[in-house]
Parts: structure tokens; sequence; C-alpha cells
């Protein structure tokens, strides 16, 4: 289904095209929320909700401001960041990280995601300490790029382009997964 | 500008990840229009941003499909078209049974629309034609008055015109002296030369079907009728037959279509030439 087709489906409320739009894009946008908040539960919660404000908003999302997908990933991200700053989750106290989410992967029970995790792990193996430590912050800990700069004196411009070379390792890799 | 240093400095992957101020949206849009490297790029980062997040990520639990699909349920246009009755021949029945009922419902309802609509316009129509018809005929009589009229007219001033022209006399026929019809008046418009005479009804009563008024030239020869005058027509000139010589000029009452001499006993108006 093209891009053009599937947003004038979902803006017609045409539950074919929401149940295609589901599966392929569900994973991708859980994951986002999944790698920020540890819980399950409570990643699943949030996940649910953005999964519905996406098929609401759809009327006032505009082709010409960016793809889809990267639409999509930003209400999830968003969501999942106000969750992370929200009293409830701040009072447990828990943090995130890469390596809770590779350990998190690897110890759910399915051997698809075992293999899967292992494939993350190896290409987090890829990333250089800089870069490692910016993914882990902004992709993980739900962080954006001037706290980042902020919370531990990196200068705004040296944040970029770590996020840039960071995100060339993985881009180069992926088909190592 | 140097598009390379731009796509190194790490905005496109601030774009993606929805952290850039709406100006600096802005400006990456503007410039991924202008430039194809750029847009490339952005395309290539979002592709391997979502490939990223969909290789790494766990499959959230199917319950959680199941209460998203429960939540939406409400929003989904009903109306999803029906699936190609191929599958089985007896859902094939049931799916194409109704519609055909509905189709069968719909056309009667159609036609018995169309048929009201008919039998309505049928009786406009009617009404219509006989409106039309009944204007026709009153065109056509209007036509005939005029035509009348004009013919009237057209006589009228053709006497005028002898009247003004001729050399006529009038001579003023009065009922005093007689005992049918004292107020009777007539005059007589009498051109010797040419030998023409008009009557003009000023006041004579009307007569029953049986009945003639006719008009006498008397001159040396005796009373000749010079025809039959019509009480109804007042005012205008009614043509007389031509008389050369007469003295008096008389009225008398007789018998339908005139007779050959006159009834004395009746006569209504009379008048000399002076």
């Amino acid at each position: 289904m093209q891009e053009e087709q599937l947003i004038e489906g979902l803006r017609a409320r045409d539950r074919k095209t929401t149940e295609y739009l589901y599966e392929k894009y569900s994973r991708a946008l859980y994951a986002v929320i999944a790698r920020i908040l540890s819980d399950q539960d409570i990643a699943e919660e949030v996940f649910h909700d953005a999964f519905i404000k996406i098929t609401k908003k759809i009327d006032s999302y505009e082709e010409s401001k960016g793809r889809l997908y990267t639409w999509m990933a930003n209400i999830c991200r968003n969501s999942a960041i106000d969750k992370l700053r929200s009293k409830e989750i701040s009072q447990s106290g828990k943090t995130n990280g890469i390596d809770d989410f590779v350990y998190g992967l690897e110890s759910q029970s399915g051997t698809m995601e075992q293999v899967e995790g292992i494939g993350v792990r190896e290409l987090i193996t890829q990333l250089n300490e800089d870069q490692r430590f910016i993914i882990d912050h902004i992709y993980f800990k739900g962080y954006t790029h001037s706290e980042v700069s902020e919370e531990y004196d990196i200068p705004l411009g040296t944040v970029k382009s770590r996020v840039r070379a960071a995100l060339q390792v993985l881009k180069k890799n992926l088909d190592r997964i | 500008m140097d598009i390379q240093s731009y796509i190194a400095s790490g905005k496109l992957e601030l774009f993606l990840l929805g952290e850039l101020t709406e100006r600096e949206r802005e400006e990456v849009l503007a410039l991924a229009k202008t430039y194809p490297e750029i847009q490339k790029e952005l395309d290539e980062l979002e592709e391997a941003m979502f490939s990223f997040d969909n290789l790494t990520g766990p499959t959230p639990s199917p319950k959680v499909k199941d209460k998203i699909f429960a939540s939406l349920e409400a929003d989904f246009r009903k109306d999803e078209p029906k699936k190609a009755p191929s599958v089985a021949p007896v859902e094939t029945k049931v799916v194409k049974l109704s519609p055909w009922k509905n189709f069968a419902v719909a056309a009667s309802l159609v036609a018995l629309l169309a048929s009201a609509a008919a039998i309505y316009f049928a009786g406009k129509y009617y009404d219509t034609d006989q409106k039309f018809t009944a204007l026709l005929q009153d065109q056509q009589v209007m036509a005939d008055n005029l035509n009348q009229v004009k013919l009237q007219y057209e006589e009228t001033d053709n006497r005028l015109d002898r009247l003004v022209a001729g050399d006529f006399k009038r001579v003023e026929m009065k009922g005093e002296g007689f005992d049918i019809q004292k107020d009777a008046k007539v005059d007589v418009f009498w051109d010797q030369s040419a030998q023409e005479v008009f009557v003009a009804v000023n006041n004579l009563n009307s007569l029953s079907a049986e009945f003639d008024y006719q008009l006498w030239a008397i001159g040396k020869d005796g009373p000749v009728g010079i025809g039959l005058v019509n009480p109804g027509e007042k005012f205008t000139l009614q043509q007389m037959e031509a008389v050369a010589e007469a003295g008096v000029f008389a009225i008398t009452i007789e018998p339908k279509g005139g007779s050959q001499s006159p009834t004395l006993e009746k006569l209504v108006v009379l008048g000399e030439v002076a």
C-alpha cells in the first residue's frame, strides 16, 4: 500500500487500512516507546494511547511537513517522554538504558526476540563510547539533544554531530541484525 | 550553500527526532525541496530509523492490539465494502439475496414515484393544453373582432370621406306628428348629384323580429323604398339605395323584408328636403 493510500484510508476511518497500519508499524512504534519506558505495562498503555492519538490526529497530519513514519514516531516518542517525566514514573525511581533494554529483550521468552536482541547488542557494540552515550540518552533515556548538552556540558554542535555519527553507524550496520 | 556540511551538521537527524523548532523545521523542509541531496538523505535516514526501531523492538502483546481496536471500534466507518461474493455458495446467496430485495424495493419505489410524477405532469399538461386552446380561441375571437372593427372603420372612414367630399344635404326626420314614436329622430344625408343616401339613427325604438323599418324617398313618382333601417346602429351612417329625385323622406314599419308600397298608417318619422 502506498503512503498516500494509507493516509487516505486512515482519514476515511477504514478498518482494513488501520489494521494494515498496525501490522506494518506497531512494532517500530512500540519500540520507540518501550526503549524509553522499561515497564511493559506502562509502555503498552502509552503505546495504546499514542496509537489512538495517531488515528484521531491523522486529519491534521500534513504530508508536506515530513513523512508519515517520522510524524508517528514523534508522537510516540513525545508520549513516552511525557510519561517518563510524569510523577507516576519519577516516584518509582526507575531508570532505563541500552543495557536494561537489551537485557529486557534477551530475557523475553520468545526465540525471535532473543535472536534479535543479540542483534541489537551487536549493533550497539559498533558504536564508540561517545556515540553509545548519545544513543543511550536520546534513544533510551528520552533526553532531547539540548538536555544532553546542558546536563553533561557538551556543546550543542558536538551533540548534533555525535547524533549524526551514531545514526550513520546504525544505518550502515542495520543489515547485520 | 554547502550542502554536505549542512547534512553533516546533524540537523536532519534532529528533524526526524522532532527536536527542531518550528522555524528550523521549515528551513529543513524548504532546503529538502530545493536540494535533492538533502531530500535523499532525509529519506534514507528515516528509512534507517524505521528499520532500527522495527528490528530492535519487542512486539507489543496481542492484548494491546485488541484493546486498541476495541477503542477504535466506534470510529470506524460502518459501511465497509462487503467481500466479493465468490467465497462460498451459501454465503453468496445470503449476500446477494438481501441487496436484490433492496434493489427490488428501491426499483418499485422509483417506478411508483415515476408513475406519480407522470400522472402529475400529464394532468399538468392537460390543464396547460386546455388553457392554451382557450387562449388560442380567445385570440382568434379578438382577431376576428379586430378585423370587423377594421372593416367598420374603413367603411366609416370611406363614408366620412364621401360625406366630406360630396355635396350632402341633411334631412331631419322626426316622429312628432305621428302616433307611433313621438321622440323618434332619424337623419338622412343625401347627395343629389351623386344620388347617394345615408341614414343616421338618432333615436328609434327597436322592433319585434317580424317587422323592419323601411326608408322611402317620395318624389314626383310617389314613394320609392330605398332600404331597410337598422334601429340598433345609432349614430352611424347606413347606406341606402340611390335616389335622384325626392321632396320628402319617410320611414314606415313594414313586415320583415320591406314592402313595395308604404303602409301609411305606420308612418314613424318624416322629413322634408329643404
